[in-house]
């Protein structure tokens, strides 16, 4: 039986204000009049939203904002009610929706440990037997008999999340709590997440903006699309799928504000496009394969040594590469006109996915920059991979030996025979 | 109502730090801490004395100071846990956003929290009898019930109006207006017996004076009053004549309340 249902949830909100007592009676009224009442626009954050998640799953929740992910969770913490549709948990359930709710800043840390163990149901006792692990978790031993109004935002978190996650429930809901704290603090919440989840065995909803985290956490993804669920299944391609919707909605804004690039007027960046291994242009590459980038700028004033970089980024603008002309092309003086710059990559290592190409031109002396601009072309990577690099983003060009000696030879025997 | 009570068990433990939240957080970085409490009802109470000495109220063979106290006892715990209840989801609107409990958890707590200022206004109120010389007979354990009743009571009002509060907030701003007019109509600046004297004995309103006084015992806060100062003070047990108005109206209103409440917590968290 699964451990959490959806069957139908259906959520609306009225938009605007709510509508005063003088408004209520006057609706009264035209009902018993038998006029039209005037009535308020709804919103339907979700929309007939139906799945169901098993025992030990570790579910990720994607989407835009105002997609109704927090609303999901909302349901099912119990804190919201469906307007239609049902929600079945079987199991208790810690929610962690923005850790620290229930802190209060005039009691120190030690009283709001209690007080927050209290209000998530965890019993005093339990709490009493935690309290070192607690406080050692938070890292806050010298200040836990402090007015939490005195503690830093950072410390205030620390504390939230030590005392949730000290919750012992069958099903946790996260909702993007792990981008918390310095960066060892964030490692050690991570470590206990996948403790949980991989030790413990618990059923985790986790919501977040950071795809990778998700990725590199859950094994199933939902993402959901104006209330509705728009894929739901294996982590990769839910998250490539919302990646492209994402670059979309980028490149929507970039075309209508044109923000994405600085330069300082004396170039002009016509087009850039890809060509396949034949020469063709192509909009999409092949792992592996040979091809060409393609930079076509209209220069307005003479340029003086001039150089061309460009790089590879994620559409989360997490750099890859990059590649500038410096060593092998020596271009002293750049005319007025159009001109194309062509780079010839080699075998594209890059692994199939959806990648960003950024692009910068330099001149004179000091190499000041010309142009420079980034998520200027979108391109996706395509091939067959062997499954022993499909993580990641590059194909790593290695190979497996096995060094003949005993202690090998017997290890492997032993594998063989459990 | 059996639910209710259920759920009050269960979560005894949220309930009971919670309290302790709200006491430690009032007091706290304050010098006279919990004093300050008990405050509200001396002070009450000289003023009283004093508008007393111009007017002249016949409080029969007992001091007026202590019997006003006795009446501003009960008076102010049932103000307070109303007036505190009613606000009592809006002001925790944080927790309703972000975690499931039972909501009639916040009327509660506001109201066991005043019953530990109730507790010291009870050590006052002895040292005033020990000063005037009254020993407590076989009738003030009455008082738990007395108690027991003004929590009923002061819940009715506070469930109805947290839910209201919760879609408008003109409750919280009505609730003072309405119960400061209340204390007039209840014993507390002069006691019930002067009203039944006026009414059942002079019959003051004409053939009207039998139904005035029923209405005047519907208040439950007539009985409950005098009922306190009977037990207390008087060493009588309560007048259940001035009690059973009271008593009928609330044991009408609380399960509508109570009821209220709960469909009104469905949407707690959308609309707050």
């Amino acid at each position: 039986m699964p451990i959490i249902e959806v069957n139908h949830l259906t959520k609306e909100y009225q938009l605007g204000h709510i509508i005063s007592l003088k408004e209520n009676v006057a609706n009264a009224y035209r009902r018993m009049a038998g006029k039209a009442i005037h009535k308020r626009e709804d919103f339907k954050a979700l929309d007939d939203v139906s799945f169901s998640i098993e025992q030990g799953e570790v579910v990720g929740i994607i989407g835009h904002n105002g997609a109704g992910k927090s609303t999901l969770l909302k349901h099912l913490a119990n804190i919201s009610k469906p307007t239609k549709g049902n929600v079945i948990v079987r199991g208790s359930v810690a929610p962690l929706i923005e850790v620290g709710a229930g802190v209060n800043p005039e009691l120190t840390g030690r009283e709001n440990i209690y007080l927050n163990g209290a209000i998530l149901g965890i019993p005093k006792k339990i709490i009493q037997q935690k309290l070192d692990e607690i406080i050692a978790f938070s890292e806050l031993e010298q200040f836990i008999d402090t007015p939490v109004k005195r503690y830093s935002s950072g410390m205030t978190v620390k504390l939230g999340f030590s005392i949730a996650t000290s919750l012992d429930a069958d099903i946790l809901i996260v909702d993007e709590v792990l981008a918390v704290g310095d960066l060892a603090f964030q490692r050690k919440c991570f470590d206990r997440m996948e403790d949980m989840i991989k030790r413990q065995g618990k059923t985790v909803l986790l919501v977040s903006h950071n795809i990778r985290q998700i990725q590199r956490l859950c094994n199933r993804v939902v993402l959901l699309d104006h209330g509705r669920i728009n894929m739901d299944g294996e982590p990769q391609a839910v998250c490539d799928n919302f990646y492209e919707q994402s670059d979309r909605k980028i490149k929507a804004n970039i075309n209508s504000v044109q923000t994405g690039t600085e330069d300082s007027g004396e170039i002009e960046l016509i087009e850039i496009y890809f060509s396949d291994h034949t020469g063709q242009r192509a909009e999409k590459l092949f792992y592996n394969h040979n091809c060409s980038i393609h930079f076509k700028i209209n220069v307005l004033q003479v340029l003086e040594e001039v150089t061309f970089g460009f790089g590879f980024h994620t559409t989360d603008f997490l750099y890859l590469t990059t590649h500038n002309s410096e060593e092998q092309l020596c271009i002293n003086h750049l005319t007025e006109g159009y001109h194309e710059i062509k780079c010839k990559i080699f075998q594209l290592p890059l692994l199939p996915g959806i990648y960003s190409v950024r692009f910068g031109i330099t001149a004179g002396k000091a190499a000041r920059d010309v142009f420079y601009g980034e998520s200027l072309k979108h391109f996706m990577v395509a091939g067959d991979i062997p499954i022993t690099k499909r993580d990641g983003f590059f194909a790593l060009d290695a190979h497996w030996k096995l060094e003949n000696n005993k202690a090998t030879e017997l290890q492997i025997i032993s594998m063989a025979e459990a | 109502m059996i639910k209710m009570v259920k759920n009050l068990y269960n979560y005894r433990e949220l309930i009971a730090a919670l309290v302790w939240k709200n006491i430690v957080i009032r007091y706290k970085q304050s010098y006279l801490g919990i004093l300050w409490a008990v405050l509200k009802p001396i002070m009450l109470m000289l003023i009283f004395t004093l508008v007393r000495s111009f007017v002249g109220i016949d409080t029969g063979n007992i001091p007026y100071p202590i019997l006003t106290f006795a009446a501003l006892l009960p008076w102010v715990f049932f103000q307070e846990s109303a007036s505190e209840g009613v606000n009592s989801v809006t002001s925790n609107a944080a927790l309703i956003k972000k975690i499931y409990f039972p909501r009639e958890v916040f009327p509660i707590t506001a109201m066991v929290t005043k019953i530990v200022e109730l507790a010291i206004s009870f050590g006052i109120l002895g040292a005033m009898m020990i000063y005037y010389k009254m020993m407590p007979t076989v009738y003030s354990l009455w008082v738990p019930i007395v108690v027991f009743y003004t929590m009923m009571v002061a819940l009715g009002i506070s469930f109805f109006g947290a839910a209201i509060n919760v879609y408008y907030r003109d409750m919280s701003q009505a609730l003072p207006v309405v119960l400061s007019l209340l204390m007039y109509g209840s014993p507390v600046m002069y006691p019930l017996s002067l009203v039944h004297q006026k009414l059942i004995v002079e019959q003051a309103a004409g053939h009207w004076s039998n139904n005035l006084y029923t209405l005047y015992t519907l208040n439950p806060l007539a009985g409950i009053i005098d009922s306190f100062q009977r037990v207390m003070l008087k060493g009588l047990a309560p007048d259940f004549e001035a009690l059973y108005p009271g008593v009928v109206l609330t044991l009408v209103i609380l399960p509508f309340s109570y009821v209220f409440f709960k469909r009104a917590e469905n949407w707690f968290a959308d609309v707050i």
